[in-house]
């Protein structure tokens, strides 16, 4: 508790953390994150423990730097799938120690890829009409040759000038041509995956294609 | 007889995908059904629920992660997931009895969802036993994982959605680990077009 006019700061054992989310963008390393609560106004160091289904010992995350500020990484080897953790985060100062809500993960329920990389745009032609040849590969991490993890792709497209993205779903294929150009103009393309089961990945970074002005412009004209 | 005939000509690969299209709907039929009970679950549930470890397909040795996975033979991994498919047959049939007297407002919808949810299971176990039968004897050894807990999912209400919803939770990871070991094995399946992976 502190008061508002005096001098120093009164101190006192940490606020309680709160475990925020857990994510694993592979299916064989997972990582959680948490935010601190107040620090009582005295140095606070945080420390996540779990202890795994069927096992009664207690660790210690393994990796508090991977990740960055605030977060516990699980590699390869300290990963298990079909196992659920019990995490918790513990905040400690010289008054005292506060213990998080504890969470239950498998990673089976946390997956979020990481999205597509290497996404390329081309101009092509079928009978003189433009289309828009799209390909990309699975984000690097993901093993989808083994069959481990399977991503399906979502593709999105969209005139530079205009609010409104068009969607398009290609499945497990890594190419999509999208034949519905409406005009020429500078389109920018997206790419975004999802696991079979699991959360769909952020959008890959953008990719810009000049597609020239050439279509006949015809205008139906109506003689009434 | 021309069925069987057209049937016995196609290829593994081709089977297998079958298959896992139809583990990955009874898998993803499985959360909708869990996000179902959820909408409706007594606080009280998620403390006296008991732990996964008690589920009655745990004391089968499967994989943890992806490398025991990978090092598993094709053989093993088909009867892992058809011991697992097996263990679900009479639990399942539980379910969809006891679905009757559950006290839940989306009751209708979670029938009609373990019905849809039963035959998948049950047409991706004759797919299993045909495709298991190409492979060879290892294939077909099936460990018994005997379901104890009766007919009788529970008699009050806060028993009965705690019960309903352990067992579809446990059949939500079985689930997910009969779709994983069938999709390596279709990947293994596929050499030859490897675009499938």
């Amino acid at each position: 508790v502190s008061m508002p006019h005096a001098k120093g700061t009164r101190h006192s054992p940490p606020g309680k953390p709160t475990l925020t989310r857990c994510r694993s963008p592979e299916k064989e390393t997972f990582t959680c994150w948490w935010e601190p609560g107040s620090d009582g106004g005295l140095p606070t160091t945080h420390a996540l423990y779990y202890r795994k289904e069927n096992s009664e010992t207690v660790y210690e995350c393994p990796d508090y730097r991977t990740a960055g500020e605030n977060s516990c990484f699980f590699n390869k080897n300290n990963t298990s799938i079909w196992v659920n953790y019990n995490i918790t985060v513990v905040a400690t100062n010289t008054l005292g120690s506060t213990f998080s809500d504890p969470m239950d993960i498998d990673v089976m329920y946390i997956v979020k890829p990481n999205p597509p990389e290497r996404l390329a745009v081309t101009v092509m032609e079928d009978k003189s009409w433009p289309f828009l040849r799209v390909s990309w590969e699975p984000p690097h991490k993901a093993d989808t040759r083994s069959g481990w993890i399977t991503l399906m792709y979502e593709i999105r497209v969209k005139l530079e000038q205009e609010n409104k993205w068009e969607m398009h779903l290609a499945g497990q294929q890594k190419m999509f041509n999208i034949f519905s150009l409406r005009s020429g103009g500078s389109y920018l393309v997206q790419v975004r995956c999802k696991p079979d089961h699991g959360f769909w990945s952020e959008w890959s970074s953008t990719s810009y294609i000049e597609v020239p002005d050439y279509f006949p412009r015809e205008k139906s004209v109506w003689i009434l | 007889l021309y069925a069987v005939a057209a049937c016995s000509a196609v290829p593994i690969s081709d089977l297998l995908d079958r298959a896992s299209q139809r583990s990955d709907t009874l898998h993803s039929l499985s959360t909708m059904l869990t996000q179902d009970l959820d909408s409706h679950f007594p606080p009280i549930g998620r403390i006296i629920m008991p732990r996964p470890s008690m589920c009655h397909t745990s004391s089968l040795q499967t994989p943890n992660d992806k490398e025991q996975a990978l090092q598993v033979s094709e053989s093993d991994l088909m009867s892992l997931a058809r011991s697992l498919l097996q263990a679900w047959s009479d639990p399942l049939e539980v379910l969809s009895t006891s679905v009757k007297t559950l006290p839940h407002p989306a009751q209708n919808s979670i029938s009609n969802k373990l019905k849809e949810l039963q035959e998948h299971s049950k047409s991706l176990g004759d797919g299993l036993n045909i495709l298991s039968g190409k492979m060879g004897p290892a294939a077909q050894t099936i460990s018994s994982l005997p379901y104890s807990g009766g007919n009788d999912i529970g008699q009050d209400r806060i028993s009965k959605l705690t019960n309903f919803h352990f067992l579809l939770s446990c059949f939500r990871r079985d689930s997910h680990k009969i779709d994983s070991f069938l999709k390596v094995l279709r990947c293994r399946a596929a050499k030859l077009q490897p675009e499938m992976c």
